[in-house]
């Protein structure tokens, strides 16, 4: 005979509401009402009770794609998150997100295993630098300590002192696997190791759950610390629909000692009661949600067109280094704004960056400048959750060449959360780093990966030049609501503005945000149009007066700065002026900006324009000088391509 | 002693490689004072005048009623008189003194003041044919293009196309007189309308052109059309120039011009429309057309017209026209053939609305060596289809707020084609009344 129970019927009734609501779900699904998939959370409802439900209104949760007991327990908006599965326009995130994607208040989840470990942690900082005393969660199942963001991050929350709880939700399966063919070693020692307090609790006795979640909480709270705790569970359902290949014994031995089914058992007139009393408030939503429309596509998508300013402006040259305009212009911006955060890789002074872009920052405001590990996806990350609670983080990834190591942030997590959360949330991250050759730094140095990043919806990619000062790029930067990458050149960072300027040409530009050079013969109409960006901008600026001696080609070079949404109109008026177009690019040139920008101009164009891409060779780029020149678009390859092509 | 000015036919239109020279108000030899009249020119679309830039005194190298071409020195003011006199050679007119080269729009014509920057082929070329970089004074650069376009006006200067002369083909005809020469008043011709047949005559004399005629209908058309307008109410120019202008983009052959062996295109789309109201006939300017919104057209249209009556008319207004309409519409004309300009390779003309089959016949005469029947033909279809969507039928919304007080149907709703008629309430206010309220049905 079990021993009798002793339990606070609230937990209990919001644990039934939890699995009730997520039983519809599953009823809906199977008779096709549900779009796309459902993970439940049946048999693991009192952790969700337990953490998200003893958390206070200010504090927050970043979940994963099991995250709809955490919703209920922290939001109580169950309504919402019935219309959300249910793909309707009033759901949680207007039925965009669905199941592994909602938002609500202080409540994120995402379905990218790992990746909200450190949008948790940026969005914990953010809390911290604020001061206002909230403290966050951060749900992960033990399938995804394999991911290597979470430790990079955990060696952060330790090092930062960052209040957050993760809360590691330990059913011993990662999807199909039992854990013992991926997992090595032993959970918490993984926290422990990085010096984090751990903690170890499970859903079977859920008083005793309650009682050790809340001391965490007030731990995390307090201390101001992270912390980790692993909650042994199990979930009683497949990991989705229908895909379980579990040995059902052991199922059958877990639906014995779930804590419901005990309660049921035990009390069965109470657990009747509150089962009716659910159900039917269950039913009288869905079947209210049922005569809701969904979402019309012009709430969620509205095309934005591009209208390029003609009031060209003469540019006049700038006695100042590119670099020293960028620090200037960052130096200004920390001080006077108060959400400005820098972080990035040996950013702190007097060291100030690799390039030295942030020297003297951490001297003038040391709270709000993180020199961090080497840890670029867990930084970017970190970035992504200071961006989502009101701060204006500006990321210094050392190297282009290591933008890959942050594409999950980038691509998954900044791009997506405006949109996957219905326009709930925006993302104003600055991510900005440096690439080019021409410094004999080597294959994995010198790479420009621009073509990797312009295709990222809602993402703007920006590439500097020698001829727009950067602090006027990096205004317009700081008053965007979404993510913008922005991509220095290595070798303009110590060349001063307008340097280069070619005899007889004019230098102009629009009065665009982000504005566009025109660079034209003084007086006659040009019969080439050339299209540069970033580094090449200069090179081929210097290149003019050389291409018209010698290919009788008097071109009008063309420099967007904005590169992830080009200048189209200005480009195809002037190449359907000149009928000849050249894009150069310091990237090879398959699936690059070139091919890009020509596609767009032949769309516009009404006339025949003859085209061509100049670029980097289709290999990593050599450090030996000799190669690397070969390698890299470089003068004598420019004027050869230029004669064969015209 | 010293030469303090010369005085060079200047460049005034792009147009115009000759000049006139219409008035000479001072004679060779005399004193003048800086900022003194000297002399007038004619362009085909208005005068100039050159005043002196220093004091001294003044030598004509040229004549009344001569045509120079530009660049061509015709007076000068040298610091002593004495210095007049040793140069009495005028200047012949219709014969430059420097190569001047075609007036195409793809040459620059600006003039720069900085050094002159060769192409590589330039320069071999100009060595293979001894010209001198002196040639290319007043340029920024000088590419293989430049070179041939030098040759080729230096091989056929005058009558070479795009550099006709003042002794072009319209001059040189050799004066027909009757056998008894009292029997007909002879008057010269003004050098207006000398001008208007050489211009003429540019395109027109190849015999190459054809025209074709199309109608479009008007039936409601002011509906719409009145209600974007502030001045020219029941007009169609506006309309028919801001259409016309767009439409131009997609044809390109119609905003260009035969060049003598290949053909150019104008990059922008420069529309010019005839006017004759006293004032002599011209053709207006409105640049851009393309870009212009149709309030803009009418308010541009209005300044013109306002300036050609004040005699205030700028150069602008008048050079670089790309396309032409010409607006015979006022003239009870039911259909006629208009004339292409020179560097023009079409023009549209216009004629009257006819009120009883509600329709206006648009007429295209094109150059046939730029462009052919067919295209032509499209381009009219597409034009009558543009200025046919302005009929009411297609734009329901712009008569919403006109009701009929009485039984409150709306002009919109209504079916018959007489429109309503607005009248005074017997509450003495204004409103309109339909057709089917004030007759009865
Ligand atoms: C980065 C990433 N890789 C793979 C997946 C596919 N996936 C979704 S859930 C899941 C299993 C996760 O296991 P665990 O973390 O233990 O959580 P549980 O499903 O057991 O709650 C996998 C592999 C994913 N969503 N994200």
């Amino acid at each position: 005979m079990m021993q009798a129970i002793k339990i606070n019927h609230r937990i209990i009734k919001e644990a039934l509401r939890i699995r009730k609501v997520e039983e519809k779900f599953l009823q809906l699904f199977s008779q096709g009402k549900l779009n796309g998939t459902v993970h439940t959370c049946v048999g693991q409802e009192f952790s969700a009770v337990a953490f998200a439900g003893q958390l206070k209104k200010k504090d927050f949760i970043f979940s994963n794609h099991r995250c709809h007991g955490h919703y209920i327990a922290f939001t109580g908006d169950v309504r919402g998150l019935l219309a959300e599965l249910l793909g309707k326009a009033s759901g949680t995130s207007g039925g965009i997100g669905s199941s592994q994607h909602l938002c609500h208040h202080n409540f994120f989840s995402n379905g990218i295993q790992g990746g909200i470990v450190p949008v948790a942690a940026g969005y914990a900082l953010a809390g911290k630098l604020k001061n206002n005393g909230a403290i966050g969660i951060v749900f992960i199942g033990d399938g995804t300590l394999g991911e290597g963001v979470l430790y990079e991050t955990m060696n952060i929350l330790s090092k930062w002192e960052i209040p957050l709880l993760i809360v590691c939700e330990n059913n011993f399966y990662a999807q199909s696997t039992p854990q013992h063919i991926n997992l090595a070693g032993d959970i918490q020692a993984r926290a422990r190791a990085f010096g984090i307090r751990t903690f170890k609790g499970n859903t079977w006795e859920p008083e005793l759950l309650m009682e050790q979640s809340a001391e965490a909480i007030a731990f995390v709270r307090d201390q101001q610390k992270p912390c980790f705790f692993q909650v042994d569970t199990y979930r009683l359902n497949a990991h989705s629909k229908g895909d379980d290949d579990r040995d059902p014994e052991d199922v059958a031995l877990h639906r014995q000692k779930d804590y419901l089914h005990i309660f049921q058992q035990q009390s069965p007139s109470y657990y009747q009661m509150y089962e009716e009393a659910i159900n039917q408030e269950i039913d009288a939503m869905v079947e209210e949600i049922f005569k809701e429309s969904d979402l019309p596509i012009e709430k969620y998508f509205q095309p934005s067109t591009r209208t390029d300013d003609r009031e060209w402006k003469t540019l006049e040259p700038v006695n100042k280094r590119q670099v020293e305009l960028i620090n200037t212009f960052f130096q200004e911006k920390l001080v006077s704004d108060e959400r400005t955060v820098f972080l990035g890789e040996d950013i702190h002074s007097p060291y100030g960056g690799a390039f030295k872009v942030t020297k003297e920052l951490s001297f003038l405001r040391p709270e709000r400048v993180f020199t961090t590990p080497i840890s670029e996806a867990a930084v970017v990350g970190i970035s992504n959750g200071l961006a989502l609670n009101g701060f204006r983080p500006i990321t210094e990834i050392m190297f282009g060449d290591f933008m890959t190591l942050a594409m999950d942030q980038i691509i998954n997590h900044a791009s997506k959360f405006h949109h996957m959360f219905n326009r709930k949330v925006n993302c104003p991250v600055v991510i900005r780093t440096p690439m080019g050759g021409r410094r004999g730094y080597g294959p994995t140095h010198s790479q420009t990966l621009d073509k990797f990043l312009v295709g990222i919806d809602n993402v703007k990619t920006v590439a500097l030049n020698t001829f727009i000062d950067p602090a006027l790029i990096y205004r317009s930067v700081s008053s965007e609501e979404h993510p913008v990458i922005v991509i220095e050149n290595k070798t303009d960072y110590g060349k001063k503005l307008l340097h280069t300027r070619p005899r007889n040409f004019t230098c102009q530009a629009n009065g665009d945000p982000y504005p566009v050079v025109r660079i034209s013969p003084a007086v006659s109409a040009p019969t080439l149009t050339l299209v540069a960006y970033g580094g090449m901008a200069d090179m081929a600026a210097s290149l003019l007066e050389t291409i018209f001696s010698e290919t009788d080609l008097l071109a009008e070079l063309i420099i967007p700065s904005l590169i992830s949404d080009l200048p189209l109109d200005i480009l195809t008026e002037s190449a359907s002026r000149t009928g000849r177009l050249v894009v150069l690019e310091e990237g090879s040139p398959f699936g690059g900006i070139g091919g890009e920008l020509i596609a767009g101009v032949t769309e516009k164009a009404d006339v025949k324009i003859r085209v061509r891409r100049i670029a980097a060779l289709p290999v990593p780029i050599p450090s030996v000088k000799s190669l690397e020149h070969l390698v890299l678009p470089e003068k004598n390859r420019i004027i050869q391509e230029l004669k064969e092509s015209f | 002693m010293a030469l303090l000015q010369q005085i060079p036919v200047p460049l005034l239109a792009v147009n115009d490689t000759t000049l006139t020279v219409v008035e000479i108000t001072r004679r060779s030899g005399e004193p003048v004072r800086k900022g003194d009249q000297l002399m007038v020119f004619e362009t085909s679309k208005t005068t100039y005048e050159v005043v002196a830039e220093a004091d001294g005194f003044v030598e004509f190298l040229c004549e009344v009623d001569g045509d120079y071409e530009v660049g061509a020195v015709v007076a000068r003011i040298f610091s002593e008189a004495a210095e007049v006199a040793t140069r009495q050679a005028p200047a012949q007119p219709g014969r430059s003194e420097q190569p001047v080269p075609p007036a195409s729009k793809d040459i620059a014509l600006a003039v720069w003041e900085g050094e002159t920057l060769f192409s590589q082929a330039a320069l071999q070329m100009m060595e293979a044919r001894a010209i001198a970089r002196g040639s290319f004074a007043g340029r920024d650069f000088v590419s293989a293009r430049d070179v041939e376009a030098l040759e080729a006006g230096l091989k056929k200067p005058a009558t070479s196309a795009g550099n006709p002369s003042g002794d072009g083909p319209a001059r040189r005809q050799r004066p027909v007189l009757p056998a008894d020469p009292s029997r007909v008043i002879i008057e010269k011709l003004t050098s207006g309308k000398r001008r208007e047949i050489e211009y003429l005559s540019e395109v027109q004399s190849t015999g190459l052109t054809s025209t074709l005629h199309t109608f479009f209908e008007t039936r409601g058309i002011f509906g719409h059309i009145n209600h974007s307008m502030q001045y020219l109410k029941n007009s169609l120019l506006p309309v028919i120039c801001y259409e016309t202008s767009r439409l131009l983009r997609k044809y390109p052959a119609l905003n260009g011009y035969f060049t003598g062996e290949a053909v150019a295109y104008y990059r922008e789309v420069n529309l010019g429309f005839a006017i004759d109201i006293d004032k002599g006939l011209k053709v207006l300017k409105l640049g851009a057309a393309d870009s212009l919104s149709l309030p803009e057209i009418e308010q541009e249209i209005m300044r013109l017209s306002n300036q050609y009556l004040d005699d205030k008319l700028d150069i602008g207004d008048l050079t670089d026209i790309t396309f032409t309409i010409t607006d015979l519409s006022g003239e009870g004309v039911s259909f006629f053939k208009p004339l292409v300009n020179k560097m023009n390779s079409a023009i549209l003309g216009v004629s009257s609305i006819d009120e009883q089959l509600k329709r206006c016949t648009l007429s295209v005469t094109f150059d046939h060596r730029v462009s052919e029947g067919k295209m032509v033909a499209r381009f009219l279809s597409d034009l009558k289809g543009r200025l046919e969507s302005y009929q009411s039928r297609f734009h329901p919304a712009v008569h919403k707020e006109i009701t009929c007080f009485k039984c409150f149907k709306s002009l919109q709703e209504d079916l018959g084609d007489t429109g309503f008629v607005q009248c005074i309430t017997p509450q003495g206010q204004e409103a309109y009344i339909c057709q089917s309220c004030l007759k009865g049905f």
